[in-house]
């Protein structure tokens, strides 16, 4: 108790004592009180100021009122003479210094009150056999319909992941003829500006996720035929370069920030019919799912529309918004990107999402390796991007930009 | 109660440490019914009018102020419905009563342009001189004179009145009379003291830290850490808490994000949130101590319109693992070990209290027992949910205890009827300003107030003053 005292030279009160040691609450006040006595009948240098808990019956607006007081020492004796029947006395509380406000007091308790949340009853003088904490399994019954929503856009995610290599590594885009790609050229224009790799957490805690992949999910259930036919078009507008130049950025995106695409659900239907064998082309996968072939189209379907239905019910709307992001880079170079962000109109920045015509003029100018991210020779070829972006740029620009 | 049990071993604790520190049990709840299922709002379309909570309330309570008529006015009354009124013919009408007021905030008024109005700041009382009273059955209305409190009564109020109609088209009233209190069933309360603790507006994230020690007190008190051994052992006696609403406090309700521009508020979190977690963690210290019953408030995170439906249990994590927290209704009805509990956490009573004339909680109280409706300013200026096939607020049965919460001051009394119920009216204060909490003993439908405080640099003189 001593070195207690010593130590901590604030106070200590009767619930930190009893937290602190492990004993009953009247125990510790009991304790307290014996430190008083015996440090008084030393009389040592140090003074202690000591408050006492006061309880009793008081006469208070025609009622007989039930009060219960932390006094200082010195008023002890006044409120238990105010006090028609006195109900109980004890020590709350011991300190080195005389304490002007009960403030610090309320401070020390929440403090170990806090440490000790889960056994907040431990060491009182009352138990209470009803209150027993559920069980994870009690709870997550009682919330079933919650834990199926939340499932449904997790599998969706993970089919995302997995689907994605292949979608990057394929090669079949370099066989459609030139009239199938002018003939998807006018829908993949329109669809250009629309087009949006949404990007989310894969670590997902409880509730918050949940809108996320609603959301991301909810395109894909929207635009599953435009997409099809956007995705061909993407395929055969990149070029091989290019196209691996994406999924090493995307990939190493995918490393630094933990990300997944979801824009792969909207291929997911084509993908999965055409390029089981492409998805042994990359090699770099860091998605956490191993499996390289995407569960099946039947899985995202369902889940999709149940999603949709679900997300009937969200009443966040997002936008999608250009802005610029500045950041330094590993070499200290300043990167400026221009990002079309998507954002609910509450302005919370939960996802991102990175414009297509961003990633696509990397240009040469980074070796292909795992960059953190893209990087542009100053801002004149962001503000270069930056235009091109809002622009509807020409299939054919990438045949001639060699 | 509590200090005459308690009071032999009052000092107790002022000796050096005992070996074995003794441990109370839980005094545990016999039984608990849930009734507040008409309370519960499933599907909700609010694509209805009002029009027919109106009518149903007077196709509802009809019945019952007729019978009440005919018992106080002799059974050979005439009953007339209001159109069938002849000039000079004594008889008994029963309707829905009006009360027109000037200063009634209108919202079409504030928004009309041809007025011109600004809107009109904020009274505390709404009534004035010129207010009139008129009655509506299910086709007409007619305007009111006569013996009859124009000032006291409300906008709501089903009532019967006796008069006749007179030649300038108004009816003269004579007497009036309300439902008066329903039947009650017996209450078959515990054979031994047991306790409830009525709370009610901690308003948590204020700001302030005045009422924090007093309701760590009242925690402490209630869970058995705090007091002698006596006043534990009266403690374990406290077979549930309830939290009659505004756990939070208004000024939680900022909403910023709507005045302030933008950029300024980007970032900034809802004050409701740091205060939930307060929340969570005093009703985790309480869980799991004693049975809790939480209650929505004005200021609390769920509905505004009557009846407010429970806090969602997402909000509080770490209390609503224990089965011993219950969500409940505003307004909430229970039988607790066989004493019916009926109670608001006070938007009704502070509704009337604006437009009545009335000024004590209490009288108030007890006017809605006796008109038999919880709230009967809903929906005209109290926010309510459209009901159209029944409503939910007229009083079925009576119960043997009534209570509102957030009131200014604590009063409790015992209220006998006419055919024999006793009911216990209770105006439980606010905690954030008074420290006073309601501890109700349901063997003998007692009420004692506890009050909680700490002590504070400028309480010096006030002590002394504090005289005898």
């Amino acid at each position: 108790m001593q070195c207690f005292l010593c130590v901590f030279i604030l106070q200590v009160t009767y619930k930190w004592l009893s937290y602190t040691l492990g004993v009953h609450v009247n125990q510790a006040k009991q304790m307290l009180y014996d430190y008083v006595e015996r440090k008084r009948k030393e009389s040592s240098g140090a003074q202690l100021h000591v408050t006492y808990l006061v309880a009793g019956n008081l006469v208070q607006n025609g009622y007989i009122c039930h009060k219960v007081a932390v006094v200082r020492e010195d008023k002890l004796e006044a409120m238990k003479s105010k006090l028609a029947t006195i109900a109980s006395v004890h020590v709350y509380s011991i300190q080195k210094a005389l304490l002007k406000d009960s403030g610090p007091l309320y401070n020390t308790d929440y403090d170990i009150i806090k440490t000790n949340l889960q056994n907040c009853s431990k060491f009182s003088a009352i138990h209470c056999a009803a209150a027993v904490p559920r069980t994870l399994a009690e709870v997550s019954q009682a919330h079933t319909s919650a834990q199926i929503d939340s499932q449904t856009p997790n599998d969706m995610q993970v089919s995302t992941a997995s689907s994605k290599p292949p979608a990057k590594g394929n090669t079949m885009s370099n066989f459609f003829g030139k009239a199938a790609m002018n003939k998807l050229k006018a829908s993949s224009e329109s669809e250009q500006a629309k087009e949006e790799r949404e990007v989310t957490k894969p670590s997902v805690p409880a509730a918050e996720p949940k809108l996320l992949p609603t959301t991301t999910v909810e395109k894909p259930g929207k635009k599953t035929e435009p997409v099809k036919i956007q995705k061909k078009d993407r395929k055969s507008r990149a070029k091989r370069v290019d196209l691996s130049d994406n999924e090493e950025e995307k990939e190493a995106e995918n490393l630094k920030k933990k990300r997944r695409r979801i824009k792969q659900p909207q291929s997911d239907s084509s993908d999965n019919e055409a390029d089981g064998p492409a998805s042994s082309i990359s090699q770099e996968d860091r998605a956490p799912t191993p499996s390289p072939e995407p569960p099946p189209k039947a899985g995202l379907e369902p889940a999709s529309t149940e999603v949709k239905a679900s997300t009937g019910g969200k009443k966040r709307k997002r936008r999608r918004v250009l802005k610029s992001k500045t950041s330094l880079d590993d070499e200290g170079c300043m990167v400026t990107e221009k990002v079309f962000e998507s954002e609910s109109c509450t302005d919370s920045e939960e996802e991102f999402t990175k414009a297509k015509p961003a990633s696509l003029h990397r240009q040469s100018t980074a070796p292909v390796k795992k960059d953190p991210k893209e990087d542009r020779r100053g801002p004149k070829k962001g503000a270069a991007t930056a235009s091109k972006a809002n622009k509807q740029v020409s299939i054919m620009g990438f045949f001639q930009k060699k | 109660m509590f200090s005459e049990q308690a009071a032999p071993t009052a000092q107790g604790l002022l000796a050096p440490p005992s070996a074995e520190p003794s441990t109370f049990a839980r005094a545990p709840v016999s039984t608990y019914t849930d009734c507040t299922e008409p309370f519960r709002l499933g599907q909700r379309s609010f694509s209805r009018q009002y029009a027919h909570i109106y009518a149903t309330r007077l196709i509802q309570m009809r019945p019952l102020l007729e019978e009440r008529a005919q018992h106080k006015w002799g059974s050979g009354i005439a009953m007339r419905k209001l159109c069938e009124l002849q000039a000079g013919e004594k008889c008994c009408v029963v309707g829905t009563l009006f009360k027109s007021m000037q200063l009634q905030p209108s919202i079409l008024r504030e928004i009309s342009e041809e007025h011109n109005l600004l809107p009109q700041p904020p009274r505390t009382k709404y009534i004035h001189q010129s207010d009139e009273l008129i009655l509506e059955d299910e086709l007409q209305r007619i305007k009111l004179e006569g013996t009859i409190d124009v000032q006291k009564l409300v906008t709501g109020t089903i009532l019967a009145i006796y008069g006749s109609e007179k030649d300038n088209g108004k009816f003269l009233v004579e007497d009036h009379c309300f439902a008066d209190l329903p039947r009650q069933l017996p209450m078959r309360g515990p054979s031994t003291n047991h306790f409830v603790l009525l709370v009610s507006g901690l308003g948590l994230g204020s700001g302030s830290g005045e009422s924090l020690l007093s309701m760590q007190l009242l925690v402490d008190v209630v869970t058995g850490q705090l007091g002698a051994e006596g006043e534990q052992s009266s403690a374990a006696q406290i077979t549930r808490v309830i939290l009659a609403g505004n756990l939070l406090s208004q000024s939680t309700q900022s909403r910023d994000t709507i005045n302030k521009a933008k950029y300024l508020t980007k970032k900034t979190q809802a004050a409701s949130v740091e205060a939930v977690k307060m929340l969570d963690e005093i009703l985790l210290q309480l869980c799991t101590s004693v049975p809790v019953d939480v209650m929505p408030g004005e200021f609390d995170p769920t509905n505004y319109t009557l009846p407010q439906q429970p806090l969602h249990r997402c909000m509080l994590p770490l209390a609503s693992t224990y089965s011993t927290l219950q969500l409940v209704t505003n307004p909430y009805q229970a039988e607790i070990d066989g004493v019916r509990f009926l109670g608001t956490s006070g938007q009704n009573i502070s509704d009337i209290f604006k437009y009545s004339s009335m000024d004590d909680y209490m009288e108030i109280l007890e006017w809605t027992l006796c008109v038999g409706h919880i709230s009967p300013t809903a929906p005209d200026t109290l926010g309510c949910f459209p009901f159209y096939k029944s409503d939910p607020f007229i009083f079925t049965d009576c119960p043997h205890v009534y209570f509102c919460g957030n009131a200014p001051l604590f009063s409790s009394k015992l209220l006998k009827g006419r055919d024999g119920q006793q009911v216990l009216l209770v105006t439980v204060p606010d905690f954030s300003a008074t420290q006073t909490a309601c501890l109700i003993n349901l063997c003998d439908l007692s009420c004692q107030p506890v009050s909680f405080s700490g002590f504070s640099a400028d309480e010096d003189e006030g002590d002394m003053e504090i005289g005898h």
